[in-house]
């Protein structure tokens, strides 16, 4: 849902794993040992931690340095190379079959939880099981549920409902089918209903990481999970702190992507902070060996960074302003919006450079963005010819094509062109409620009001947003989004957002007359081996749906990071969409 | 004697039929609140409607609102248990029930905040009781003069500076501003972990909140002595002879106690149900963030647990107040 990026590079995955294999070390300490690291954030607590409810890139990057580890990993290494896959409790990045249906990972040795126990292939097994629990086990990836041979309930759920359930009915023999255990406990094997080509960057979630059955207790998990990782947690306390001590049970030896990179002896998480004291204590680098896991404030951006986005001298070296791999827009409610006119008019109604100027401006918001994949995609990205490629496009609106659109769905579509100008009906927006959202609202109401369009603005609370615009019975007309890929091909972003059975499909597209092609074209494409080709339809139905403005594009969108003096090793690990966490270091 | 105890009774019954009704009527609004609790434990998979109604079921929602009332009732006394199999969680009596945005019992989360808040409360009440009462004797002992026009400007920048504008404005400047700053710039340190650090961590927040009631108090305790100095009373003790200093101390401050010892009482109950802004700026993990999350992530449980927690601790301080006027005072015993 909400990470990384980068073309697929099997054969630099294999060239890296050798690397690693060669650089094996044997329990030595990391040269910039000791010290201990302060994040701060505004949050009241981890949105999760539990491994298999874990979700953004950025929480993904931190718990996958410290915590939790899993079959397969990315690579820590800057620009692309970091998009690389390698093993990380798998000896190698995976077998596939030659169908691509089945693949097999083998464990390590010497890899244990955080007492001492070995880690097995029950133990994944078990983890992965969890998934399937998606009444207690919320938010988290859902790629299990959908990839692995296990038949579908009536409903179209999963027949498997995980390990709480009590229901005579769950279907376990049919899990235990599709993950199956060598008798020496060290291979596991998927069945897929598909092929999959990349399942091992699948891999990579939190979601495959392995649990002690022993030691789980559903949702309470998300409050000791038990780690696998070069640290353990001494406690957590939400609104307050959460302090990892080194786990002296982890093996250097089993765990080379993280063997020369532990360094830190404590790590401290400060929940609660208020935004503008963390800005201060980073600005002022009161705390050198801090580093702040928030957005800096708009505010304070001019501060740290130039006019054109670049670092000023003052803060080189512990300040970036880089990509994302989100793209932002607002989702169109396909099923209310049934009018392309109507849709297409939104869109160059839109005054892009006000929205912009609103948050930042572009050297720190972001680009407009032509489409749902971003440029850095690679293979999957195609220009679309919308945004920046349109000629009838503008950044500050373009009432007048918008106006005609307008009168060609007054015969078209005249129920929707109806609501749309009436002042007592109009289009609804939905929105979380944040000051600048209430600004950009002013912005919006006045693109459209210069068309004739009433837009009116839901204003949701942040913390239940998505849960009622992901409710079909509950979401306006377009709702505020943002998405990136799961991991290196656009299958994470296209079927995703667009198709019914999707982990975000905020479009509510399915009964539009375009779906089913659209529909036939992507369910064929996630079984495509060839790569190139798989690559060249994704950024075709990138066109294809924004040709049917199934979302209004936004912003190719930007972040910014902080952190003190004393920190080292800090870089954007471009996969996650953040920065390389187990890779920082205090300086002497 | 068996008068107080008749009285202590009787008091104890009331208290304990408000608090059914307080919790009573939270549960009332909770049930009339515009949002579904079921959808609201599931987060992204809540667009699944089979998952709604297992959560539901798990949590109690499926059941009629008086049934559903009648099983908090016992769950304060006997606990409850939500969920089943592996994944079932039992929350101990006194169980307020169980917050799935924050993966705990109600009642742990209360019990781990309160202290937090008691601590801030006690140091903040300490301190704003010796500078407000302090600075309202100097005020009007020495009234029209120049410390009763520098109290009045105390009073003024107090009662109008914000909280959290105190509070901020105490971290940039005394803490990230000054390098030899002793205090951190926000956090708890529990007293048993480490009492220098819990003095440190606590003492600008105390120093926050104390500054608006200090001033608060300044105001009322003038007022007061100068309206009691009016009294015949002290128009007798002064024709006494008595010096100022007697009448003051002797005659004045004693009549003046009572209503300061009720308003510093209702206050601190007032307290305990959470300071918000001092807690939200200082990143103190109390019972007023507690609060201010559950609102503003709609973890109904949470709210429901805090508002009859923070409605308890005002009616039982209101209790203990009456009693002790009834020690003090046997005309109310009647």
């Amino acid at each position: 849902m909400l990470k990384g990026k980068k073309s697929l590079k099997v054969a630099l995955a294999t060239l890296s794993a050798a690397a690693l294999a060669g650089t094996l070390l044997t329990g030595c300490a990391p040269a910039n040992a000791g010290g201990t690291i302060t994040y701060l954030t505004n949050s009241e607590a981890w949105t999760h931690a539990d491994p298999q409810r874990n979700y953004t890139g950025m929480h993904i990057a931190w718990f996958g340095s410290y915590l939790q580890r899993t079959l397969t990993a990315y690579d820590r290494a800057k620009g692309a190379d970091g998009s690389a896959v390698v093993p990380d409790l798998a000896t190698d990045t995976g077998r596939a079959s030659k169908d691509n249906k089945t693949w097999e990972f083998t464990l390590r040795d010497g890899s244990t939880f955080e007492d001492g126990t070995p880690i097995t292939c029950e133990d994944i097994k078990y983890g992965v099981s969890r998934t399937f629990a998606t009444d207690i086990i919320t938010d988290g990836p859902t790629y299990a549920i959908s990839m692995l041979d296990i038949p579908s309930a009536a409903d179209g759920s999963s027949a498997y409902k995980g390990p709480y359930s009590t229901d005579a009915t769950n279907d376990k023999a049919s899990f235990d089918k599709a993950i199956t255990c060598s008798k020496d406990h060290k291979t596991i094997t998927f069945k897929l209903k598909r092929a999959v080509g990349d399942f091992n960057y699948t891999v990579t979630y939190l979601s495959f990481s392995p649990v002690p059955k022993a030691k789980d207790d559903g949702d309470q998990y998300d409050l000791h999970p038990v780690s696998t990782g070069p640290y353990k947690i001494k406690s957590y306390k939400v609104n307050d702190s959460m302090v990892l001590v080194r786990n002296d049970k982890w093996s250097a030896s089993s765990d080379p992507l993280r063997a020369n990179r532990a360094n830190p002896d404590k790590i401290v998480v400060k929940f609660g902070q208020a935004s503008e004291v963390i800005d201060q204590i980073m600005l002022t680098d009161k705390d050198k060996t801090s580093v702040s896991l928030d957005a800096l404030l708009p505010t304070n951006l001019p501060t740290v960074f130039d006019d054109k986005g670049e670092v000023l001298a003052k803060y080189k070296g512990r300040a970036i302003n880089v990509y994302d791999p989100y793209v932002r827009y607002a989702a169109v409610n396909v099923k209310k919006l049934n009018c392309l006119p109507v849709r297409q008019a939104i869109y160059y109604a839109k005054n892009f450079d006000s929205l912009i100027t609103l948050s930042g401006g572009q050297a720190f918001n972001g680009d407009p963005a032509d489409g749902v994949i971003k440029p850095l995609m690679g293979l999957d990205y195609a220009k679309t010819g919308w945004a920046t490629g349109d000629k009838d496009w503008k950044p500050e609106g373009n009432p007048v094509k918008a106006k005609a659109l307008m009168d060609q769905a007054k015969t078209e579509c005249p129920d929707l062109y109806a609501r749309a100008t009436d002042p007592n009906q109009g289009i609804y927006y939905d929105i979380a409620d944040t000051e600048t959202s209430k600004k950009a609202s002013a912005i919006w109401i006045e693109s459209m009001k210069a068309i004739g369009v009433t837009m009116k603005f839901n204003f949701i609370e942040p913390g239940k947003y998505y849960s009622v615009v992901l409710d079909a019975t509950k979401q306006g007309d377009l709702s505020a989004g943002g998405w990136a890929p799961d991991w290196a091909n656009a299958s994470t972003v296209v079927p995703e957002l667009f198709t019914k059975e999707g982990g975000f499909p905020m479009s509510q597209n399915w009964e539009d007359p375009a779906y089913a092609e659209f529909k036939q074209r992507s369910d064929a494409n996630l079984s495509e081996p060839d790569r190139v080709k798989q690559g060249k339809e994704w950024a075709a139905l990138n066109k294809y749906a924004m040709d049917q403005m199934w979302v209004i594009p936004g912003v190719f969108s930007k972040t910014q990071e902080i952190w003190g003096s004393k920190i080292g090793g800090a870089f954007f690990w471009e996969p996650q969409g953040s920065l390389s966490f187990g890779d920082l270091y205090i300086k002497k | 004697m068996n008068g107080l105890l008749a009285y202590i009774s009787r008091r104890l019954g009331v208290t304990v039929l408000i608090l059914l009704a307080v919790s009573f009527t939270v549960f009332v609004i909770f049930a009339l609140l515009p949002y579904d609790p079921a959808t609201l434990t599931c987060g992204k998979n809540c667009n699944d409607p089979g998952i709604i109604e297992a959560n539901r079921h798990r949590l109690g929602y499926d059941k009629p609102f008086f049934e559903q009332y009648w099983v908090f009732l016992v769950g304060l006394f006997a606990g409850r248990t939500f969920g089943e199999g592996a994944a079932e969680v039992f929350c101990a009596a006194p169980s307020f029930g169980y917050s799935v945005q924050l993966h705990s019992c109600v009642t742990d989360l209360m019990f781990d905040a309160l202290p937090v808040t008691l601590s801030l409360a006690i140091g903040a009440l300490i301190l704003w009781l010796i500078v407000g009462v302090g600075l309202g004797i100097v005020a009007a002992r020495f009234r029209g003069k120049i410390w009763d026009t520098l109290s009045t400007a105390f009073v003024l920048i107090g009662t109008s500076l914000p909280t959290f504008l105190t509070g901020l404005m105490l971290i940039v400047f005394l803490v990230i501003k000054l390098d030899w700053s002793p205090f951190p710039a926000g956090g708890y340190t529990a007293p048993d972990e480490d009492i220098v650090g819990w003095f440190l961590s606590m003492f600008l927040p105390w120093v926050t909140l104390a500054f608006a009631y200090a001033a608060i108090y300044t105001r009322f305790v003038r007022s007061q002595i100068l309206e009691i100095s009016t009294e015949d009373f002290i128009r007798t003790a002064r024709a006494k002879g008595l010096s100022d200093r007697v009448i003051l101390g002797k005659h004045t401050m004693r009549a003046a106690l009572a209503p300061i010892v009720t308003m510093a009482g209702l206050d601190f109950a007032g307290l305990l149900g959470g300071a918000i802004l001092t807690e939200a700026v200082f990143n103190l993990p109390g019972m007023g963030r507690l609060s201010l999350g559950a609102v503003v992530d709609i973890d109904l449980p949470l709210i429901v647990g805090t508002t009859i927690l923070a409605a308890a601790i005002v009616v039982i301080m209101n209790m203990i107040l009456d009693i002790v006027y009834a020690f003090i005072d046997p005309r109310v015993r009647v």
